[in-house]
């Protein structure tokens, strides 16, 4: 079955086996490892990607589903040349440790920011609390939102 | 001093990582990669009857099926001097993470067939699942041929029965402590893959690649010098990912193959088999006089380590050497026993060993201060260790103040001297409460372990540098605090150093990144082999101005002279070149003991510590028995603050999982198998578990140290159950002795008052 999806703005066709998640979709057959696989089932948060503007958790969506879709990956955040300012936020403000979580968090923060561009603390915690991380203590986690939230209403005035 | 050191530093390949560019070992692909499995006993502990493989190798898409008859060289994880587990089971099923074979087919699919096609028939054995049952003269054992208590060890000094005799109050508790999972969040993996000359390459998750060579060549029974381990990003790690994992079952599948073979375990399958932190049970004797002075501490901890040894006799050698906690006792018998049994192995995590006995050193601190009526912090103070105090081990504490100012910081910030006992009870169900723990932590390995590590730093005539550490950076930071260590003797920016990671042909021997160790090892190596460089930058720069040597500094990327810019590194760098001068240094540092052993002294001794305190304020629910963390202070040592941003990330990220122990996590085991295998079922704090936290960080710069810093990575976890538990017992009266602190457990202690 031929599922075509648009990922990062770009169209593709791919040809899943019918079991096939969009996290595995995307890791195996279009080399877009950046969502990483901490679980399987829906637990950690590491594969999120935003689907039509949502966060989703990727590896709970089978790809057939996601037929016709909007798909942005951790990949496809920046458009340009310079990294996005959820990206240069989770840099500056520590919220990276080992990283493996990252990609995820970034994700479910970009979609969180669009529906809350100035969220509360509470509203951040509530936000990402799908979203595991084993490191951090998530205090520079929820500074980077912090600090995301600015820049990005900076950028747009 | 440029200001690269004590500086705020974005980690080193962090643009990577948010990117998504950052390529983790699961992320790697070969052509013609297989994708490996391993088939794990659906019962144990279980006599294997039969292994067939035939059926399995027929199916479409499997390449190998491996079992132990496959295995060309020593069937065995070779750990250290104790060889007891075998990469593929021959014998015994002895835990539910023993792999009985191993396939390596076309797709995963085709591979999980396999491991469903492979015929083994299984003899259930009776388990030995209760460690202090198979201390037992007579119990059943877990080997054949082998005592249950795997070793038993005691450190003894001063007279304990006059301390006692002159004590006037005595405590006695015994404390319990659970199973606990890393739960790091990538799971372990591993990709092997052949060189054209046939030898084997491997990509780790791990924390050890030279040892993890060693163990991966003799598996194979080829020559260490063609194995090759690589270490890319790794998702952390927290002790899980010590010893080897999956990396030699891959290796011996390439071997077979021919092909490269991608193995990563799945969630459940890391649950399963990796090493956790031990349960501990600890029985603690205390004697005191009635001023509050501890007279005599007896410890007994009895440590369940599973059924192969792994790291489990280290672990309890470091908690005995710790049992005496952050004090100055006259008289202490401690004895450590680690025991096998049929439950899920335990080894090196986080803390090791040190947050169990902490746990029951701190509770009988609070019960002493409770039954003398002084306070928590004034019965710390008083008996807290110093300079020149001697532990049980016969280590001599060389610089003691940190202890009571981290004890002085905690009390500070957290307004601990102005508890309000007004808010004691701000609902009728509710019940507040403060506790306070402190600890002393090791950094090293100990004496006569050996603990060394080397680093090859490169200048570059431009003006950058490259490091080669072979130093694993599993999230904690390593490979940034050993660039700004390396910037800073370089004079030259952050941003210039760039670190090749860990790869066995290209980066030398740094030892495990483990035991707190790294930055103080590896950071001293990197140290020396700046030194010889900075020597070469010096000598071309005084050369190049014409200035005298001596009035010459390195930093920003400049060489300065009174304060003004008179050329540049890199000027100075391809000034040295041309004059022949070394740019290229190979640095190595082995762990030092100043002060020499003496009879009777604890061959595994520490001579570098470090000190901490937290405190906790809880609410109870007495209703429900669930306790809320309001507030964590923590003030901890670090001798000196390598990169800020680092030392506060181990700091909250300690104490979230210091959290985690103290209230919700359980690794439930049932007849030797865990039953929560996964991270809905066994939970770690959320985003929404944790409350604010206050962090202090006490710097006295540690002399043998680089720049004076200590690793703290593992330090700062292990008081916050402590302080959690001491908080509830305060804010309840009643005393809970064993860990997690479940709502069940806080009832109960509700019903029967206090202990």
């Amino acid at each position: 079955m031929i599922v075509s999806l648009r990922i990062n703005g770009e169209e593709h066709l791919v040809d899943p086996y019918p079991d096939a998640t969009l996290l595995d979709t995307l890791r195996e057959d279009l080399g877009l490892t950046g969502s990483k696989k901490g679980c399987g089932t829906g637990d950690c948060g590491a594969c999120t990607v935003l689907m039509d503007g949502r966060a989703v958790t990727s590896c709970l969506v089978l790809t057939a589903t996601a037929e016709g879709k909007s798909i942005t990956t951790i990949e496809g955040l920046s458009t340009g040349d310079e990294i996005h300012p959820i990206q240069q936020s989770f840099i500056d403000f520590g919220g990276v440790q080992c990283g493996y979580c990252t990609p995820g968090v970034i994700m479910m923060t970009a979609g969180l920011l669009a529906d809350h561009p100035h969220p509360t603390e509470a509203e951040i915690r509530s936000g990402l609390a799908g979203n595991l991380c084993r490191c951090t203590g998530y205090s520079k986690i929820i500074d980077s939102v912090n600090a995301a939230a600015l820049l990005m209403e900076e950028a747009s005035e | 001093m440029t200001g690269v050191i004590g500086n705020r530093a974005a980690r080193v390949g962090g643009v990577e990582i948010v990117t998504g560019n950052a390529r983790y070992v699961g992320d790697l692909t070969f052509p013609d990669m297989l994708t490996g499995a391993l088939l794990y006993p659906d019962l144990s502990p279980a006599r294997i009857l039969r292994i067939d493989a035939t059926e399995a190798r027929r199916l479409p898409g499997v390449v190998a099926v491996l079992t132990h008859a496959d295995v060309p060289g020593l069937n065995r994880i070779a750990y250290s001097d104790v060889e007891d587990q075998p990469l593929l089971v021959s014998e015994f099923a002895q835990y539910q993470g023993d792999a009985i074979a191993a396939v390596a087919a076309l797709d995963e699919a085709s591979a999980r067939a396999a491991l469903a096609a492979i015929e083994v028939d299984l003899e259930l054995l009776e388990g030995v699942f209760d460690p202090v049952e198979a201390m037992r003269p007579g119990a059943r054992r877990v080997w054949p041929d082998r005592s249950n208590v795997h070793e038993h060890l005691v450190i003894e000094r001063g007279d304990v029965e006059a301390g006692f005799a002159t004590a006037d109050v005595i405590i006695e508790g015994e404390y319990t402590t659970q199973l606990i999972e890393q739960a790091f969040l990538e799971p372990e993996g591993a990709v092997a893959t052949l060189d054209a000359d046939g030898a084997v390459v491997v990509y780790a998750s791990c924390q050890s690649p030279h040892r993890d060579r060693r163990q991966i060549a003799v598996a194979l029974g080829i020559p260490e010098n063609r194995v090759r381990v690589i270490t890319p990003y790794v998702g952390g790690a927290f002790g899980g990912k010590d010893e080897v994992h999956v990396q030699i079952h891959a290796a011996l599948l390439a071997q077979a193959t021919g092909r490269p073979v991608r193995l990563i375990r799945s969630r459940e399958e890391s649950i399963r088999t990796h090493v956790k932190r031990h349960p501990i049970r600890v029985r603690h004797k205390l004697g005191a006089t009635n001023d509050g002075r501890i007279t005599a501490i007896q410890v007994e901890a009895i440590g369940d380590t599973g059924p192969y040894v792994n790291a489990g006799e280290e672990v309890m050698s470091v908690l005995a050497a710790t049992a005496s906690g952050p004090y100055n006792i006259p008289a202490a018998r401690i004895d450590a026993f680690t025991v096998l049994t049929h439950n899920p192995i335990c080894g090196a995590m986080r803390g090791f060993g040190i947050p169990q006995g902490t746990f029951a050193g701190e509770r009988q601190l609070d019960k002493l201060s409770r039954k003398l009526g002084i306070d928590p912090l004034e019965l710390r103070l008083l008996n807290g260790l110093g300079t020149g105090t001697v532990l049980p081990t016969g280590a001599i504490i060389r610089e003691g103040r940190p202890m009571k100012a981290c004890l002085e910081g905690a009390a500070d910030n957290s307004g601990w001297r102005e508890r309000d006992d007004t808010q004691r009870e701000p609902a009728p169900h509710l019940r507040r409460g403060w506790g306070l723990a402190a600890t002393i932590f090791t950094v090293g390995f100990g004496r006569n372990v050996p603990d060394s590590a080397g680093v090859n730093l490169e200048m570059i005539p431009d003006g950058t540098a490259i490091l080669r550490t072979g130093a694993a950076d599993m999230g904690q930071g390593a490979h940034t605090a050993l660039a700004q260590i390396a910037a800073e003797e370089l004079g030259i920016e952050l941003g210039a150093v760039r670190v090749v990671k860990p790869d066995t042909e290209r980066t030398p021997d740094a030892g495990p990144a483990s035991a707190s160790r790294t930055t103080f090892v590896s950071g001293n190596a990197t140290r020396r082999a700046a030194a010889v460089i900075r020597e070469s930058l010096l000598e071309a720069a005084a050369t190049l101005t014409g200035l005298p040597e001596g009035e010459l500094h390195l930093g920003g990327g400049y060489v300065h002279a009174t304060g003004e810019r008179v050329t540049t590194v890199a000027e100075a760098a391809a000034a040295a070149k041309n004059a022949n001068l070394p740019l290229h240094a190979d640095g190595f540092y082995a762990m030092e003991f100043p002060e020499k052993y003496r009879e009777g002294d604890y061959p595994y001794q520490h001579q570098v510590f470090t000190f901490g305190t937290q405190v906790a304020r809880v609410l109870v629910d007495i209703e429900t028995g669930r306790v809320t963390v309001e507030e964590l202070t923590l003030a901890q040592d670090a001798g000196r603050v390598i990169n800020p941003d680092g030392a506060m990330g181990q700091l909250e990220g300690g104490a979230a999982m210091g959290l985690g122990y103290a209230l919700i996590e359980e690794l439930k085991v049932v007849g030797g198998r865990t039953v929560n295998n996964s991270l809905e079922s066994y939970l770690i704090p959320t985003s929404l578990d944790l409350p604010p936290m206050s962090v202090g960080l006490v710097e006295i710069p540690e002399p043998m140290a680089p720049f004076g810093a200590k690793g703290i990575g593992e330090a700062t976890l292990t008081p916050t159950a402590p302080a959690i538990a001491n908080a509830v017992a305060d804010a309840v009266g009643a005393s809970i002795d064993d860990l997690p602190l479940s709502p069940e457990r806080v009832l109960a202690a509700l019903e029967g008052g206090s202990s």
